[in-house]
């Protein structure tokens, strides 16, 4: 009962709040320009380099295109929109909570009626609907213009079929969801904005990214078989799963170290981790500002 | 002593932060229906951090507490209660409309109630603007309209003038007993004597902490007392200790203040002259409400 009131509070926070609309539209348009446009332009216009650094032998550009078109926009979206995705995703859950604890909103929160608990179940819920929002969004603007390209091109405009499309959404949603509550879990920890966006992002970037992605080039196997404990190594599986990335038509890339059910039940437990830590913090600690 | 159902009721609340500081300290408060109970106290004293524990924001290190006929917190109790503490807090991106709205969501109450409490603050004219764009006059009416959506039987209001201009000082504190009339209570914290003189009807004074002393404010002034002027001083202030308690006697001014019943007049005189004091002036009167502050309080108190 509680809850539907948060829950109805928390959509006219987050319909109106410029900066969940400004992510939102950063993560479409470079989508649309990186992942769709400027390879279009590419491949149209240019010829492929000869060389190492070119295409694999006996693949054109035509062929590299058809990445490009509706049958592998689950594909490419995924590819191309989760990564920078995932930092918006987790600017979204930190605002949610974070500007909480800046605007000293959240004992007015707590003063209403809802209990604590209640008022987190109906905040992360909102976050988590704000992130299907910008999934089918992301999706719905990438059909559209792998749709148009293949008009332009005449090219192939089959879709992938209704269950990959199914399953597209849901992953990307679940990558979001985990960036979301990640961040919402940080600023709850730290009850500010600033500390957990730059904590979220520096694991990412540090942990993940950079030590993981070294360790492993150079030492390999037992470094991704730690690895494939960690939340991005996972979101990268879930996103192998549905097939190389169309640039690499034709190279031969390695499997995914591991299969998408272990990648999604990962991904799961960091979800419910960060409710987990949310909820103990959230319910412990008193609200003095 | 006003008989009634008690709305805010603590029994032995306390606070410690950390290790050392003890900001509330066995607390016993009594809040009837429909007073305006003027929560007195001077900065520091521990005034924000029991209407914290009142509302459930902070847990008590000791005590308890009953508010609206509920522990703190429990949302039937909160259903009941509209409150500002500190500076009233709402987002700065949305209008005062918007903000009342999520409050109202929140708080499950009906949209009807947010035109009429926007316009018993007199802000009407500005809900479609940014809350950021408000004056803080403007900001705590809105916290004001906020409280008033419940239709609450107890308005608990943390130092509601502070920040605020005199002309809005002066519209808050009548805003204040209209809406205190009837059956609603108001629990109003605050630093300046003078306003909850104004204001309220019982007083509780709070002081480092401990409530130092609660009653209407003509049990506060309390019976006559007697002051005295007497030399030598130091020996005055060894017999009237050894008579009346070093806590009944109070020395400003060069004379002597005496928490007695004015009835002891002669007594104390002949014990004074009998020890060989001379007794200058010996009167009784009515302590000000002020000089009952600075007794109990030592401090001026915004005075
Ligand atoms: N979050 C806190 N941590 C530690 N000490 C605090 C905190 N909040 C208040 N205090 C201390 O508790 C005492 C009472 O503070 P407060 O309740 O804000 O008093 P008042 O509202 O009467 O001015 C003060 O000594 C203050 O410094
Ligand atoms: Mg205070």
């Amino acid at each position: 009962m509680n809850v539907l009131g948060v829950l109805q509070g928390e959509f006219l926070k987050l319909r109106k709040r410029p900066a969940v609309w400004v992510c939102i539209g950063i993560l479409l348009l470079l989508l649309l320009a990186f992942g769709y446009l400027l390879s279009w332009i590419v491949f149209t216009y240019t010829k492929p380099p000869t060389g190492p650094n070119g295409v694999p032998p006996g693949v054109t550009y035509a062929d590299l295109k058809k990445g490009l078109y509706p049958l592998h926009f689950i594909q490419n979206t995924l590819n191309g929109g989760t990564q920078l995705g995932g930092v918006l995703a987790l600017i979204i859950g930190v605002l949610s909570q974070g500007s909480e604890y800046g605007w000293g909103t959240v004992k007015t929160a707590f003063t209403q009626r809802p209990r604590r608990l209640e008022w987190l179940a109906g905040k992360l819920v909102s976050v988590a609907l704000t992130m299907l929002v910008m999934t089918l969004l992301l999706l719905a603007m990438a059909a559209l213009t792998s749709f148009v390209l293949a008009t332009i091109d005449g090219g192939d405009r089959t879709w992938p079929a209704a269950v990959v499309i199914l399953k597209g959404i849901l992953s990307a949603w679940l990558i979001y969801c985990f960036w979301g509550f990640f961040g919402f879990g940080l600023a709850t920890l730290f009850r500010q904005s600033a500390m957990a966006i730059g904590l979220g992002l520096a694991y990412a970037l540090v942990i993940e990214a950079l030590i993981f992605g070294l360790l492993s080039q150079f030492v390999g196997d037992p470094v991704r078989k730690v690895q494939q404990w960690f939340p991005l190594a996972n979101a990268q599986y879930l996103i192998q799963s549905f097939g190389p990335p169309t640039r690499e038509v034709g190279a031969n890339p390695r499997p995914p170290f591991a299969d998408a059910t272990h990648a999604v039940t990962m991904l799961l437990l960091y979800c419910v981790a960060f409710v987990i830590l949310s909820a103990v913090f959230l319910q412990r600690r008193d609200v003095t500002s | 002593m006003p008989a009634g159902e008690l709305v805010v009721e603590t029994r032995g609340l306390s606070k410690r932060y950390g290790n050392t500081v003890l900001a509330v300290d066995q607390l016993d408060l009594n809040v009837h229906r429909g007073e305006v109970y003027g929560f007195l106290g001077p900065n520091g004293a521990g005034k924000t951090t029991t209407l914290r524990m009142l509302l459930g924001l902070i847990r008590p290190t000791a005590g308890s507490a009953t508010v609206a006929g509920h522990a703190p917190g429990d949302p039937a109790g909160l259903a009941r209660i509209g409150a500002i503490i500190e500076t009233p807090a709402f987002y700065p991106y949305l209008s005062g409309w918007d903000n009342l709205k999520v409050v109202a969501d929140y708080a499950g109450v009906p949209d009807s109630r947010l035109a009429d409490a926007l316009e018993q603050v007199e802000l009407t004219p500005r809900a479609k603007t940014k809350f950021s764009t408000y004056s803080m006059g403007m900001k705590q009416r809105l916290g004001v309209a906020a409280a008033l959506i419940k239709e609450p039987e107890l308005l608990i209001l943390d130092e509601p003038t502070n920040g605020l201009d005199p002309q809005g000082m002066i519209d808050m504190r009548k805003l204040i007993v209209e809406l205190g009339k009837g059956d609603r209570t108001v629990l109003v914290s605050s630093h300046l004597l003078g306003e909850v003189e104004q204001m309220c009807t019982r007083i509780g004074v709070i002081q480092d902490g401990k409530l130092v002393a609660e009653g209407t404010i003509g049990e506060l002034r309390g019976a006559a007392t007697l002051t005295v002027r007497a030399a030598p001083v130091s020996q005055a202030q060894m017999v009237l200790t050894r008579m009346l308690g070093a806590d009944a006697v109070i020395q400003r001014d060069g004379a002597f203040r005496l928490r007695v019943d004015a009835g002891r007049a002669a007594e104390v005189n002949r014990e004074l002259v009998t020890a060989g004091v001379e007794v200058s002036e010996l009167v009784s009167g009515q302590r000000s409400l002020e000089d009952v502050f600075i007794e109990l309080t030592g401090t001026e108190g915004g005075l």
